[in-house]
């Protein structure tokens, strides 16, 4: 994923085209910055960080193979392809910078190895029915090496051509042309996400990014026109030279555009874990009052304009399947975001991507070359993992319920998991009083709310049920992958 | 586009026999050579090309070469002839989704399903190369620049079917009927026929089917061109008149 790390939580009551903050803004802005920690992402819980190597390849095929009669049940497809041809230097991901196509070549081959492995531990009958190319840069590869992947994943998986399926990949708007959509149309894609992250100029190039905004329109209208199903931009806020002048620009064109979806990022500036952020200036960069500001702005703007926060950094417009399977309480979170039809079992494919099957999660090898290395000695290249725990399983209930329906019905916990809910969480429930009486969350008979408010901060939510933070629920966090 | 073979060979060893419509051809002196397969692989590595493909009997009038759902196992490159490919509706109607001739390969929207996406029938007698998959693939580790040639081909295939398909989803009758002929036109080109004059094998109904429109509507336009003098038409003989007035009409950019 070409995330950087954790958001913060955001605010979103009363709207304004020029941002005059209202007495109720502001209040809800004081408690934003009370409860502006940094989390995880809950792409999973428990997160990467509590991965470790006693779950192996060993541990991964066992459990594989004890799933393999599961033969109608759908199935899931990550595939991260790891190169870039230039650096932005907000991006704190796995990725590799190279000019040397030919990287690609030798890539490819080894994802032919991993295919192979992986696909025996799956029913050849289960329906993908959603499929996420990642990366770095999937768009890196060219048509032919695309199509030769489709074909790839095609020859050894059950691909489907169901509309409901969900067929997404991220896309670096410099690396594309009109062309690129009608084949990655006739590939089967049906989801687009393109990295934007702001359209002022000065801003793109203080992370080295440059690309025009006429570049990102041609674009959109071509992705309409080949009748793509959604659209997503992924936005950053908190770069440098950005001020809520600037920002404001940036979500009137955004708007303009009308993408689908938005995904809204906060960029955690931290230069001793990420090299690249070494180029970014601190002192070009936002406050972090101003940085609440930012995310106070972007809420309002973006409700104005008729969005719909389905929470975490997501907005979507309120026709997007994402919003009704909200509504539907259907929806579901997984490494990839928000989605609508997960399904159970994750199969990561590439450099350091996450498996999840039923109970665990496995992790392949972040470096290319060990990834290499473990293939050519015939073996699956995981190299960390985590198998849940009954605990485990059961707090990431909560959490998913939680970000995804925004609410979390406890006789449904308690009916999945044979647990008193009020005994198994008496420390959580007294925590939740302080949320409560600040006006994040309700109760309903058995039912825990989130409030318009609480939207924001659902991170601090959610990390009130996680075990595994210390006691004040701050943590050094890094972004999911 | 692959691997046909021209009447006037003389390529040596690669030579079996002349006829055009005959399957005892290779691939090293096809007029198509240039813009197939053959493009990747230099002198003897051509016959272990020519080795994997299949070259059966013509298919006639109306047979089926494959049909949709069926599992994907083999591209064809069209030799001779023509070929339409179309999927069934949902009550059972025929729904056109491309024409193919000669020099062009269809087969290729069953990748990302591994299953044809498709049906392809013979709008008359045709002859063409099965090209099966696992063989190439195995022939690829043997020759990566092949491969890559042929994913190339692939993801060109695609391409310019997904612009033609978006092309005619939208616009008025007019513009889809220039358009197609523009198309085939410019296909014509590619494989050194002429652009001008051809024959267009598929009925007006097909046409009307592929297009969206009835069989009026093609009807009415086509007179109404030739009444114009854009193009000239004797049965299924067409000659575009004026290329230029079409792309205008067509609304061509340079992006389809």
């Amino acid at each position: 994923m070409n995330f950087p790390p954790a958001p913060l939580a955001k605010d979103n009551k009363s709207s304004a085209t020029n941002y005059h903050p209202s007495a109720s803004a502001l209040r809800d802005q004081q408690l934003i910055a009370k409860y502006d920690v940094q989390g995880p992402r809950y792409t999973s819980y428990p997160s990467a960080l509590q991965f470790n190597n006693s779950y192996n390849e060993t541990v991964y095929r066992q459990q594989a193979l004890d799933q393999l009669p599961q033969t109608i049940s759908p199935l899931s497809l990550y595939v991260h392809i790891p190169f870039c041809q230039n650096i932005c230097y907000y991006c704190a991901c796995n990725k590799i910078v190279t000019s040397d196509h030919s990287v690609a070549r030798t890539y490819l081959e080894y994802l032919g190895k991993e295919v192979n492995l992986q696909s025996e531990l799956v029913s050849k009958h289960r329906t993908v029915m959603q499929l996420h190319m990642g990366g770095g840069t999937p768009t890196f590869f060219d048509g032919a090496e695309l199509t030769e992947l489709m074909h790839l994943l095609a020859s050894h998986y059950n691909l489907t051509d169901s509309d409901r399926r969900e067929y997404s990949i991220e896309i670096d708007p410099r690396t594309v042309t009109r062309d690129s959509f009608a084949l990655l149309k006739g590939l089967g894609f049906n989801r687009l996400s393109m990295g934007v992250q702001d359209f002022d100029e000065r801003v793109q190039q203080a992370i080295n990014r440059r690309q025009r905004y006429g570049m990102i329109k041609t674009l959109t209208a071509t992705a309409r026109l080949y009748q793509f199903k959604s659209i997503s931009y992924d936005l950053i806020y908190g770069l440098p030279f950005q001020t809520l002048d600037t920002l404001a620009v940036t979500l009137e064109k955004t708007i303009e555009l009308a993408p689908d979806r938005i995904a809204f990022y906060s960029y955690a500036h931290l230069p001793e874990r990420f090299k690249t952020q070494r180029a970014i200036d601190r002192l070009t960069l936002p406050s972090a009052a101003q940085k609440l500001a930012m995310l106070s702005l972007i809420t309002e703007t973006l409700l104005a304009a008729g969005y719909v926060h389905i929470g975490m950094d997501y907005f979507v417009k309120p026709q997007d399947d994402l919003a009704i399977a909200q509504g539907e309480g259907t929806l579901q979170r997984n490494f990839q975001g928000y989605s609508t039809c997960m399904a159970s079992d994750l199969v990561g494919l590439g450099v350091s991507s996450i498996s999840s099957l039923k109970s665990s999660y496995a992790q392949n090898e972040r470096g290319l070359e060990n990834y290499y290395q473990r293939l050519d000695a015939g073996v699956l290249p995981i190299a960390q993992g985590l198998s849940l725990s009954t605990d485990d399983q059961i707090r990431a209930a909560v959490i998913s319920q939680i970000i995804c329906n925004l609410q979390l019905d406890i006789k449904c916990i308690e009916k999945q998991f044979a647990v008193v809910f009020s005994d198994y969480f008496s420390r959580e429930l007294q925590a939740l009083k302080t949320m409560k009486s600040d006006g994040l969350i309700s109760w309903h008979s058995d039912k825990l709310v989130v409030s318009e408010l609480g939207r924001s901060m659902l991170i601090n939510i959610c990390m009130v049920f996680d075990k595994y933070l210390d006691r004040k629920g701050i943590i050094q966090f890094s972004s999911t992958l | 586009m692959v691997i046909s073979r021209s009447q006037t060979s003389n390529a040596g060893a690669l030579e079996k026999h002349a006829c055009p419509h005959s399957s005892g051809i290779s691939c090293g002196n096809c007029r198509l050579g240039s813009i197939c397969l053959p493009l990747a692989l230099e002198g003897e590595d051509i016959i272990k090309l020519d080795e994997i493909v299949q070259r059966g009997r013509p298919i006639q009038k109306g047979e089926n070469l494959y049909r949709e759902g069926d599992d994907f196992t083999s591209v064809y490159a069209v030799r001779s002839g023509a070929i339409k490919a179309y999927r069934l509706t949902g009550d059972g109607q025929e729904q056109v989704t491309g024409f193919y001739f000669p020099g062009e390969i269809i087969g290729m929207d069953g990748i990302s399903k591994d299953k044809y996406a498709c049906s392809a029938k013979a709008l008359e007698t045709s002859a063409v190369c099965e090209i099966p998959f696992h063989r190439l693939e195995e022939l690829s580790t043997e020759f990566p620049s092949m491969q890559r040639h042929f994913f190339q081909l692939m993801s060109q295939e695609i391409t310019s079917d997904q612009q033609l398909i978006t092309l005619l989803s939208k616009n008025s009758a007019e513009e889809r009927i220039a358009s197609l002929l523009i198309s085939i036109s410019a296909r014509n080109a590619r494989r050194k026929l002429s652009k001008t004059h051809f024959r267009l094998p598929m009925s007006r109904t097909d046409i009307g089917n592929f297009l969206g429109l009835t069989v009026e509507t093609v009807s009415r336009v086509i007179s109404r061109f030739n009444k114009q003098g854009l193009i000239a038409v004797e049965s299924k003989e067409i000659n575009l008149l004026d290329l230029d007035g079409l792309k205008a009409i067509a609304n061509v950019n340079e992006n389809f």
